[in-house]
C-alpha cells in the first residue's frame, strides 16, 4: 500500500463522517422550522413587547434564530461562499459581511433611522441577484471584469444590517438597557451565521469533489438569482399595497 | 473553478431565473401572502386562505367595548324583539325604561346556528325599567322580547355598554 492510497483511503473516510454530520444537520435543522421566515413569530413578539431592562440571552437567541430561520441571508451568504475555496478567503468574506451589516444594525436601531422594511428587503433580495448573476461570470462576460466582490459583500452587508434593524425597530424597544441588548442581539446574529455557514460549507466542499457540482453550480446560480427575484417581486407588492 | 459563460448561456440562464420566479410568485407567493391572485390558481390551491385574517383578528376588531342608546317602539298589542350578536363569556350592562307603562318582557339568547328553535331565558317579568347586567352564557344573539297590551305604542328607551354586535330590531 503506497501513500497515496493510505490518503485517498483517509480522505474519503473523512468525507464519509462529513456527510453523516450533514445529513444530521439537514434533519436536526428541520425540526425548528415553526417560525416565519420573516418578520418575528408570535412567541417571540410577545417577550419582545413585554421584557425590559438588560436580556443578553435571551436577545442573542432571538439574533441567532433569526438568522438561522431567515432564508434572504443564507442565500447570500451561500451564493457569497459558493466559489471560494480557502478558508482565508471565507474568514475574510464573511468578516466583510459581518462588519456591515453590525454596523447598520446597530446605527440602524440607535439613532432610529427610518427605512421601509420592504424597499430593504426588496434590497436584499437584489444582493443575492447580484451574487448569483457574478458567479455566473455575468460581470465579467458583459463590463469586461467583476466589481470588486469584497466590496459588494461589505456594501449589501449594510443593507442586511439594515433590514436586520428594521425587524427590531417595529418593536419600539425600550431605551433601558437598549445598547447591551443589541449587541447581544448582533452576536447572536453571527453566531447564527456561523452556525448555518458550517453545514453550507460542509454541503459546498463536499459536491466540490464531485463531477456534478461542476454540471449543476450554473443551475445552482441560476435558481440563487431565481430566489432573489422572488424576494424582490415579494417584498416589492408589499410595498406597493401597504 | 468560477466559469465565465458565454452570453447565450447567460441570457439563458437570466431568461430561466425570471421566468421561474414570475411563475412562483404569480401562482403562488403573491396569493399565499397578500391575497392578490390573478391566475385563480392561488384560490384552486386554497393558499389564499393563508393572507386572509384570522377569526380572531376579526372578532377583536368588531367586539371592542360599544356604548350605544336606542328608542324601540313597541306598537300596540304587539311584541318585539331587540337582539345583539356577542361572543361567549362577553358581558353587556344595560338599563331601559319606558314612560312608565309596565311591558311585560322576556330578556334571553339564542345560540349560534341553532334551528331548533331553543333559547335561554335571564330575566322574565312585568315592568316599567330596569337596570341590570349579564354575561353571555354562549355566542349568539342575545336581548328582549317586549310585549306591549296596551291600546297605544310605548317606546322603551335602552341604553347598552357592552361587547357586542348590534343586530336591531326583529318582529
Amino acid at each position: 500500500m503506497n501513500l497515496s492510497t493510505i490518503y485517498l483511503s483517509v480522505t474519503r473516510k473523512f468525507y464519509r463522517i462529513l456527510f453523516s454530520i450533514f445529513a444530521l444537520g439537514i434533519i436536526l435543522g428541520l425540526i425548528p422550522f415553526e417560525a416565519a421566515a420573516h418578520g418575528v413569530d408570535e412567541k417571540t413578539r410577545n417577550f419582545l413587547l413585554n421584557n425590559t431592562g438588560v436580556q443578553f440571552i435571551a436577545f442573542m437567541y432571538i439574533g441567532a434564530k433569526h438568522m438561522i430561520t431567515g432564508y434572504d441571508h443564507l442565500l447570500f451568504l451561500v451564493g457569497v461562499i459558493f466559489f471560494l475555496y480557502k478558508s482565508s478567503d471565507i474568514l475574510l468574506y464573511v468578516s466583510m459581511f459581518a462588519l456591515g451589516h453590525s454596523s447598520t444594525l446597530l446605527l440602524g436601531v440607535l439613532l432610529d433611522l427610518q427605512v421601509n422594511a420592504y424597499l430593504v428587503d426588496a434590497i436584499i433580495g437584489f444582493s443575492v441577484v447580484y451574487k448569483g448573476f457574478d458567479n455566473l461570470g455575468g460581470f465579467k462576460r458583459i463590463l469586461g471584469y467583476s466589481p470588486n466582490p469584497k466590496r459588494a459583500v461589505f456594501i449589501f452587508g449594510l443593507f442586511h444590517g439594515l433590514g436586520l434593524a428594521t425587524k427590531l425597530q417595529e418593536f419600539q424597544l425600550p431605551q433601558d438597557g437598549l445598547f447591551i441588548n443589541l449587541v447581544a442581539f448582533n452576536l447572536g446574529v453571527e453566531l447564527g451565521q456561523i452556525s448555518v455557514l458550517i453545514f453550507i460549507l460542509i454541503a459546498i466542499s463536499f459536491w466540490r469533489q464531485h463531477y456534478s457540482f461542476k454540471l449543476f453550480s450554473t443551475t445552482t446560480n441560476t435558481l440563487l438569482m431565481s430566489s432573489g427575484l422572488m424576494l424582490i417581486g415579494f417584498q416589492l407588492t408589499g410595498y406597493f399595497t401597504n | 473553478m468560477q466559469p465565465t459563460l458565454s452570453i447565450k448561456a447567460l441570457m439563458k440562464a437570466i431568461t430561466i431565473a425570471l421566468v421561474c420566479a414570475a411563475l412562483a410568485l404569480i401562482i403562488i407567493i403573491l396569493p399565499a401572502e397578500y391575497n392578490i391572485d390573478p391566475t385563480g390558481f392561488g384560490a384552486k390551491l386554497g393558499l389564499t386562505a393563508l393572507a386572509k385574517p384570522t377569526i380572531n383578528s376579526v372578532a377583536d376588531i368588531e367586539f371592542k367595548q360599544l356604548s350605544d342608546n336606542f328608542d324601540v317602539i313597541v306598537p300596540a298589542g304587539r311584541g318585539v324583539e331587540f337582539k345583539f350578536s356577542m361572543q361567549q363569556f362577553k358581558k353587556m350592562k344595560y338599563e331601559w325604561q319606558t314612560n312608565g307603562e309596565p311591558l311585560y318582557f322576556d330578556l334571553h339568547g339564542e345560540p349560534e346556528g341553532d334551528t331548533t328553535g331553543y333559547f335561554e331565558s335571564y330575566a322574565i317579568a312585568t315592568l316599567s325599567k330596569m337596570t341590570g347586567s349579564f354575561t353571555a352564557p354562549f355566542s349568539g344573539a342575545h336581548g328582549w322580547y317586549w310585549k306591549n297590551t296596551s291600546v297605544s305604542p310605548i317606546t322603551v328607551q335602552l341604553k347598552v355598554n357592552g361587547e357586542y354586535v348590534i343586530i336591531g330590531l326583529k318582529q
